[in-house]
């Protein structure tokens, strides 16, 4: 009985998704569209960051540098072959190429993981906050990188007038998909895996776990998904510059995942959601009374206190019971 | 436990009741979309209380069109994603208008969205001369665009200070500090002088010793030295320039219209600055003066930069169009923006005549010796 109820509430959990799509396309204005697009784009990014440093414990500040090369890559080739012409100076094969969206999209999360495997070749030596600098660093490299290849990235201007392709069934789609990836990795050997890594690394070797590969995997299977963050989130602004994806930015996505208790996806996702819906939530407010920022001193005050009353985060490791199937109770 | 409970549930209330919107008669509502939060802050708060200013005064002289006129501050924290938002919460709110923003890339974040639902969008600081370009025929520019700014600095240097040989001096971090180096070199060579040398920083920085080096040992010798920076490096180059026993002018555009140009290196360093900016600062026109003394009635301090100033004469612009048009609807109020002629606002006469967009409006050509600012000229686009 149990395990029926376990298999069904997936596919009942897909379509209330659907729904919940459908019906706010047709009722809410775009206002509020575009922060229910914004917020599945931060559940992805929540969710993919659960993997690096929530499965394996990586704490890498680097997941806006990979969002970075997926938007980039995705916006130069859905980019309009006339307009590229206009601001761009493009090889000859890549100024003539637009690509639908949907392919655009894998190769930039494609273009992120590779990135993120050569980076964690040479990286990932590194652990706890050796590990945090670098990726900064790693974070630093790729918007130097951007203001200064003119050609290509239009340098400190970035792209602009990017077709508006992002809407919520995109969003949905990979958050979906993102969800479900890491859901299979954290209950198959691979997730345990992992997390044996981030608890214990000589006990794990000594059980035979290769720990780099295991690590460089986590880093980037959670890039990819940051890169097709990156596209998503250009073709929603409709713009892209070097300063669109920085260390405040990561510094958010590790406060959602903590908050939401590494290692735990629906504590990632749910963290996502109170996050980026929090500061809008106190705007009115904001604005009638001219106190501009009470929804961030709010939002870390929130992060202080949950640090003090339940450092686990939300969730601890742990998914809530009526999700699992039994024998991972 | 109970007590805890209703004191909560007061909380709630309490919250609830802040959070309602005033309530009261229809207003012709203006979206000012600025970064109130974050590193573009220090430029764009005033912009938002001079728009407020501008709203105020028009209020206590009866309004427009027998409504009174409600800016809307949203704060997009200095973040792409927030001004994306933000400018679709204003549209949603029923704006007849937006403004915002001093710098390009934010406009170019929210602006496109204004355009798309035909409302005129009319940018308070962002000076990027292809703005209306790239965005369509709702976007409109208070500000003059940086090629007019650096044409100004440019001729002023050769044309008055007689200058032959140039060492230019960019921030390779953003986009408008590069464009005005661009437009200046352009002018500048097209006047016949040589740029000697090229050198770069970045925003930031704090060292310049190893710029000075060079453009100590510049050969041929520079006459001066044009620097692209925005007003923490403005201070700190002169600084370091002038301790270096270096005597030569220092030019520059609008990055160095600020009080640390002489606060940094102090009055006796701070000599021979020139630099192109908003025809505001030092200036005796009523409307300045007027507009000054409002604004330190409203909030007891002086304007803190020419942002306020500009963010006055955007809802100014927008006000003087809807009176022209009879009407908020969007395809008129373009219309009637589009026909402004000789507007007399704060930062100078604004008429939007050419086919680029962008205003024709005198640029001030400012000169600091001894730690004081003096109106040398005001420089008009040809």
């Amino acid at each position: 009985m149990n395990g029926i109820r376990n298999r069904l509430i997936f596919p009942a959990l897909i379509f209330c998704g659907i729904g919940f799509v459908a019906l706010a396309r047709g009722t809410v204005n775009e206002y509020i569209l575009s922060i229910i697009n914004f917020v599945g784009i931060y559940v992805i990014l929540a969710v993919s960051l659960n993997i690096t440093n929530g499965f394996s414990g990586l704490f890498s500040l680097g997941h806006p540098g990979f969002m970075a090369i997926g938007g980039y890559v995705t916006a130069i080739l859905t980019f309009p072959v006339a307009r590229k012409s206009m601001f761009l100076e493009l090889p000859q094969w890549l100024a003539n190429l637009q690509l639908p969206f949907f392919p655009a999209l894998i190769i930039g999360g494609v273009c992120a993981g590779l990135t993120a495997l050569l980076v964690g070749l040479a990286v990932l030596r590194l652990r706890g906050h050796y590990l945090a600098v670098a990726t900064i660093g790693f974070l630093i490299i790729v918007q130097v990188l951007i203001i200064n290849w003119e050609s290509v990235t239009r340098g400190p201007l970035g792209l602009n007038g990017l077709p508006a392709l992002t809407n919520m069934w995109w969003v949905y789609l990979w958050v979906v998909v993102t969800v479900y990836v890491s859901w299979k990795i954290k209950f198959s050997s691979y997730g345990r895996r992992m997390l044996s890594v981030r608890e214990d690394d000589m006990a794990a070797q000594c059980l035979g776990v290769n720990l780099f590969q295991t690590r460089v995997a986590a880093l980037v299977i959670g890039a990819c998904f940051a890169g097709v963050a990156g596209g998503l989130w250009a073709h929603l602004v409709t713009a892209i510059t070097p300063m669109s994806f920085s260390v405040i930015m990561a510094f958010n996505i590790v406060v959602m995942v903590v908050v939401g208790g590494s290692g735990s996806i629906t504590g990632s996702f749910i963290a996502a959601i109170i996050f980026s819906v929090l500061t809008e939530i106190f705007s009115p407010l904001e604005e009638a009374f001219n106190v501009y920022g009470i929804g961030e001193i709010l939002m870390a005050l929130i992060l202080i206190l949950i640090l003090i009353y339940r450092p686990q985060g939300l969730f601890g490791s742990r998914e809530p019971g009526v999700l699992l199937a039994r024998n991972n109770q | 436990m109970q007590k805890k409970l209703s004191l909560s549930l007061l909380g709630v209330m309490l919250s609830l009741l802040l959070v309602m919107p005033v309530l009261g008669a229809e207003t012709i509502k203006i979206g000012a979309l600025y970064n109130l939060t974050g590193g573009m802050s220090s430029i764009d708060a005033p912009a938002l209380n001079g728009a407020k200013l501008q709203a105020k005064l028009i209020n206590e002289k009866g309004g427009l069109l027998g409504k009174k006129i409600e800016v809307i501050g949203i704060d997009t924290k200095t973040d792409q994603k927030a001004a994306a938002t933000g400018a679709k919460k204003a549209l949603a709110k029923g704006v007849v208008a937006g403004i915002g923003y001093g710098d390009t890339t934010f406009v170019m974040a929210a602006a496109p969205l204004f355009q798309k639902k035909g409302v005129p969008f009319v940018t308070s600081g962002a000076t990027h001369p292809m703005l209306p370009k790239w965005v369509g025929d709702y976007m409109f520019m208070t500000p003059f665009g940086d090629d007019d700014q650096s044409f100004a600095i440019a001729d002023y240097s050769v044309n008055k200070l007689g200058i032959k040989n140039v060492v230019v001096w960019t921030d390779n971090s953003m986009d408008f500090t590069k464009a005005l180096s661009k437009f200046y070199k352009q002018r500048i060579q097209e006047l016949g002088a040589n740029i000697v040398l090229e050198d770069f920083f970045m925003m930031g920085d704090k060292d310049f010793s190893a710029q000075i080096a060079r453009l100590k040992n510049a050969s041929p010798k520079a006459d001066a030295v044009f620097i692209s920076a925005i007003p923490n490096e403005a201070g700190l180059t002169v600084k370091q320039i002038r301790e270096a026993g270096l005597s030569l002018p220092i030019v520059s555009g609008d990055g160095f219209d600020t009080e640390l140009v002489t606060t940094v290196p102090g009055d006796k360093l701070a000599n021979d600055v020139y630099f192109s900016t908003h025809t505001y600062r030092e200036d005796n026109r009523p409307e300045v003066q007027a507009f000054v003394s409002a604004y330190e009635k409203e909030y007891g301090r002086p304007p803190e930069n020419a942002f306020a100033a500009l963010g006055f004469d955007a809802v100014g612009l927008i006000a003087d169009a809807i009176k022209r048009a009879g009407t908020t609807d969007g395809k008129a109020l373009r219309a009637a923006l589009a026909g402004t002629k000789g507007f007399k606002a704060v930062t100078g006469e604004i008429t939007y005549s050419r086919a680029s967009g962008v205003p024709v409006k005198g640029v001030s050509i400012i000169s600091v010796h001894d730690g004081k600012y003096k109106v040398e000229e005001v420089w008009f686009p040809k």
